[in-house]
């Protein structure tokens, strides 16, 4: 016993009550600053690539826009040097997997850290209660790692910008903002998929308790759920439109083709050849080597519709782009929830 | 002491050689046995996903290459068709992780988990030796996985053939080109080497599993890029593609090899 400890440990003594989750923030912050920081440099990096790419492109872009006549050999040529530029880039799939890798990286050992090297056993016995512990962490983590992300995305919806503007018709055959590759790399979505993927790292060191496992469990999780989402929910958040035979704008995001005949749904899809050599036995000869050959100008479209084929298509129109980000961010942040919901509830009931 | 431990420590006490390298390699299977059939698992899935949208590939493509005359509407129609096929794996992009990943999860593993839960105390002071055991397991390991993705390369190749056989359907990609040159052929096992050669060395330095893993892959990512948008010079014909395979093959084993070394002489010297 010193002189220095006696006066503190009565203080201690007198205020059981837990500490205060302010203190909390601090904790977090020194557990997982290498991650956060790991995180706000790979991102700063990805940033920097964005950013220079991007004043090429939009310097490409203003080239070939600005050029008239459209159809003239130098402005074809600003116009290849515009579709050209940043090539790895175009399309948004590289920047696919940053969600799911921030997600893995940063969620998966949370928990799974403490647990694997058993400080756990000392993290959650301290005044603040294993599962306020474990929510205050899974919290102020989670948004920070959503606010780095959406600032991120912000940059990133800058930088897919020309792609959607429509000057000069001809520069670029616009993608829908809906389709998959780029709908969840601008807008909110960005945001919402890192949170979701952290949250999904979480609970998968929770359940699996040791960190690499979790990392891989993590990243194979988050690619199911992006197939998922993308090629089957994403295009049943709106009842889509239908439209009659081929006149679609340009920016829609086509989700189904079917041919109906006498009102009936006579098939989906593209046409099958022996149809069309069925409907139109004229147009057809057999080719050289055992092929089909066709005779001239031939046209699959033209042949169905003359034998009372229409055609149809499901389409969602470029203006769902917010609604979708909105439905699209709120169902993750409510997965989000519910996930580290069951993490603290899981914290619980390993130390009970 | 027990009449069974007297004859088996006996036996033991008159054999101090080091134990032979064949049993290294149970050794080595025990302990990553686990990441071993991951690697199985993640390629065996991506190998079925490869197989059933392959046949179709291949069906749309003899379907549209034997169309004649090429310039008809329904010979249109069969090449869009058969561009229609693959969407994801078109152009070869989503493939490219691939090496970086197995390299990235399974070199790591090898020297940072047993700096990182203490476990090197127990496995470095064997009779075997410390850098024999370190060279052992990599070496074996390197072998494994090399293999496994040398034998998953040749479904992709197979894959990719359609895009790449001449012809008018698919005329602007080369062999060489960025995404599918190095998916093929000997690269792909090349690079996974690589990969898990830089994922040992990265375990050793930063002696932590997922900092490790994490630094693996940026630096694959970053050696990725300077091979293929500095070194593989492109635009060169068709025909030189066994060439520059060879040529990239051979520098990535040589610097997979001198990785490994560097691992090994770095176990060597710690605390010797």
């Amino acid at each position: 016993m010193t002189a220095v400890t006696v006066p503190v440990r009565p203080a201690e003594g007198a205020s059981p009550r837990p500490l205060p989750w302010r203190r909390m923030a601090w904790v977090s912050w020194r557990h997982h600053r290498i991650a956060l920081g790991g995180v706000v440099a790979f991102l700063g990096a990805l940033a920097v690539w964005l950013w220079i790419a991007g004043l090429q492109l939009r310097h490409a872009y203003a080239a070939a826009a600005a050029c008239h006549p459209a159809s003239s050999g130098a402005c074809q040529n600003l116009i290849a040097a515009f579709q050209g530029t940043s090539v790895v880039l175009k399309g948004g799939f590289v920047l696919q997997p940053v969600p799911a890798l921030i997600g893995a990286f940063v969620g998966a050992p949370m928990l799974a850290r403490e647990i694997e090297t058993g400080t756990f056993r000392y993290a959650w016995t301290q005044g603040f209660g294993q599962r306020r512990w474990a929510l205050a962490k899974l919290v102020l983590v989670g948004v920070a790692v959503a606010a780095v992300a959406g600032a991120f995305s912000v940059l990133v919806s800058w930088y897919y910008q020309p792609y959607f503007a429509s000057g000069n018709g001809t520069v670029f055959s616009s993608p829908s903002p809906l389709s998959p590759g780029l709908f969840d790399l601008r807008g909110v979505a960005f945001a919402a998929w890192t949170l979701a993927a952290f949250a999904i790292g979480a609970l998968a060191g929770m359940l699996i308790r040791r960190v690499v496992p979790a990392i891989v469990a993590t990243l194979a999780a988050c690619a199911g759920l992006a197939v998922l989402a993308g090629n089957v929910l994403r295009q049943h958040y709106l009842t889509p439109l239908v439209a009659k035979g081929s006149n679609l704008p340009g920016s829609a995001w086509i989700t189904s083709e079917w041919w109906t005949k006498g009102g009936k749904f006579a098939f989906g899809g593209r046409p099958r050849v022996d149809l069309l050599q069925q409907l139109c036995p004229s147009s057809f000869v057999s080719g050289p080597g055992g092929g089909i050959a066709v005779k001239g100008n031939f046209s699959p479209t033209t042949c169905l519709v003359q034998h009372g084929y229409t055609q149809w298509s499901d389409y969602q129109p470029a203006s769902n782009f917010w609604p979708f980000q909105w439905i699209e961010g709120g169902w993750l942040l409510a997965l989000s929830v519910l996930l580290i919901a069951v993490t603290v509830w899981l914290v619980r009931r390993l130390v009970a | 002491m027990t009449a069974l431990g007297i004859p088996a420590r006996l036996e033991e006490d008159t054999n101090p050689r080091p134990l032979p390298w064949r049993r290294m390699a149970w050794v080595t299977w025990r302990h990553h046995r686990i990441a071993l059939g991951g690697v199985a698992v993640f390629l065996g899935a991506l190998a079925v996903w490869l197989w059933r949208v392959g046949l179709q590939l291949h069906h749309a493509y003899a379907a549209a290459i034997n169309c004649h005359p090429a310039a008809s509407a329904a010979c249109s129609e069969l090449v869009l068709n058969f561009d229609t096929i693959g969407g994801i794996l078109k152009g070869g992009f989503v493939l490219q992780p691939v090496p970086a990943l197995i390299g990235a999860f399974v070199g790591p593993q090898v020297l940072a988990r047993e700096l990182e839960t203490g476990t090197f105390r127990y496995a470095w002071t064997q009779a075997f030796g410390r850098w024999r055991w370190t060279l052992a397991k990599l070496v074996m390991l390197g072998v494994a996985v090399t293999a496994i993705a040398g034998a998953f390369g040749v479904l992709v190749s197979w894959y990719y053939h359609p895009y790449l056989a001449p012809g008018r359907l698919y005329s602007a990609t080369s062999p060489l080109h960025h995404w599918l040159f190095d998916l093929r052929g000997v690269a792909f096992a090349a690079w996974t080497l690589t990969a898990f050669a830089m994922g040992a060395l990265a375990g050793m330095l930063i002696r932590q599993v997922v900092p490790a893993i994490a630094a693996t892959l940026a630096g694959y990512t970053g050696l990725a890029v300077v091979v293929g948008v500095v070194l593989r010079a492109n635009y060169q014909p068709a025909s030189h593609f066994w060439r520059v395979q060879w040529i990239e093959g051979s520098g990535l084993l040589a610097l997979s090899a001198l990785l490994i070394a560097v691992t090994v002489w770095l176990v060597h010297r710690r605390a010797a």
